[in-house]
C-alpha cells in the first residue's frame, strides 16, 4: 500500500519550494524597506531599519539562492562578515 | 573537521566563490569609502542624494531579485532534467537584467539632462563609480546567463547563476547605502 494514499487530500497540497518562498520574502522585505522610508521616523532609526532589512535580504540570497543553507558554517561566516559591514556603515551614518 | 572538508562544503566551483568574495570586498570597500567621504559634507551628500530616483531604484531591486529567482529555478529545473524550462528561465533572468539596465540608463540620462556629472559633487563621483561598476557586472551577467542557456550543462548553469546572485547581493547592499542613507 502506497504511503501517499494514507495522507488526507487537503494535506497533499504542494507547498511552495524554498526558492519560491525566498523570492516572495525578498519582495516583501523590499516593499517593507520602501514603506519604511515613507514613515515619519527619526533618521537614525530609519537608517538602522533599512540596514537590518538589507541584511535579512542578503542572508536569504546567500542561504537560498547561493545555496549556503546546505553549509551552515559558511552561511554563519558570510552572515557575520556582512553584519560587521552593516555595523561599520551604520556607525559612519551615525557620526 | 579539516579545512579541506570545509572548503568542499561550498556549493559549486571554489573559484566562483573566490570571485564572489573578491567582488563583495571591492564593493564593500567602495561603500565604506563613500560613507567615509560623506562625513566631510553630510548636508551636501543629503542634498545630492535627493536628486536620485528612489522609486526606480527600488523597482530595480524587485527586478533583480525576481531575475535571481529565475536563475535559481533554472538550476533546479536543469537538475530535474527539465531542460526547456531551465533555458526559458535563464533567458527570462537575462531579459530582466536588460530591464534593470534600461531603468539604470534612464536614470543616468536624467542626471545628464540635469547637468549632473562626475565632478558635480563627490557624492556623484561615488554614485557613478559604484552603480556604473555594478551595471557593468549586470551587463556581463546578462551575457553569462545567455551563454549558459545555450551551453546548458548543470555545472555551467550553477556557475552562471552564482555570478548572477553575487550581482544581486551587491545591489541589495548598494541600494540602501547610495539611495536611502541620506
Amino acid at each position: 500500500m502506497g504511503f501517499s494514499s494514507s495522507i488526507p487530500k487537503h494535506s497533499r497540497r504542494r507547498l511552495p519550494s524554498p526558492i519560491t518562498c525566498a523570492w516572495l520574502t525578498l519582495l516583501a522585505l523590499s516593499v517593507a524597506s520602501a514603506m519604511l522610508t515613507m514613515m515619519p521616523i527619526p533618521s537614525r532609526l530609519l537608517g538602522g531599519g533599512i540596514l537590518i532589512l538589507a541584511l535579512a535580504k542578503s542572508r536569504i540570497i546567500l542561504a537560498q539562492y547561493l545555496d549556503l543553507a546546505t553549509s551552515p558554517p559558511w552561511l554563519r561566516g558570510f552572515t557575520m562578515v556582512l553584519t560587521g559591514f552593516a555595523v561599520v556603515i551604520f556607525c559612519l551614518f551615525l557620526i | 573537521m579539516s579545512d579541506t572538508s570545509l572548503i568542499d562544503e561550498l556549493p559549486g566551483e571554489l573559484l566562483m566563490w573566490v570571485l564572489i568574495i573578491s567582488e563583495l570586498l571591492v564593493f564593500g570597500a567602495g561603500m565604506i569609502a563613500f560613507m567615509g567621504v560623506r562625513l566631510t559634507d553630510p548636508v551636501g551628500f543629503a542634498e545630492a542624494q535627493s536628486h536620485l530616483h528612489r522609486t526606480g531604484a527600488a523597482f530595480n531591486t524587485a527586478v533583480l531579485v525576481t531575475s535571481g529567482y529565475l536563475a535559481a529555478q533554472a538550476l533546479h529545473w536543469r537538475q530535474a532534467a527539465r531542460r526547456g524550462a531551465a533555458r526559458l528561465a535563464l533567458i527570462g533572468a537575462a531579459l530582466l537584467g536588460v530591464v534593470f539596465l534600461i531603468i539604470k540608463g534612464t536614470e543616468y540620462a536624467d542626471k545628464a539632462a540635469q547637468g549632473i556629472g562626475f565632478e558635480t559633487h563627490p557624492f556623484f563621483l561615488f554614485y557613478y563609480l559604484l552603480t556604473g561598476f555594478h551595471a557593468a557586472h549586470v551587463l556581463a551577467g546578462v551575457g553569462i546567463l545567455l551563454l549558459v542557456s545555450w551551453r546548458d550543462d548543470p555545472r555551467n548553469i550553477e556557475a552562471g547563476a552564482q555570478f548572477w546572485h553575487m550581482v544581486d547581493l551587491v545591489w541589495i547592499m548598494l541600494f540602501p547605502v547610495i539611495y536611502l542613507l541620506g
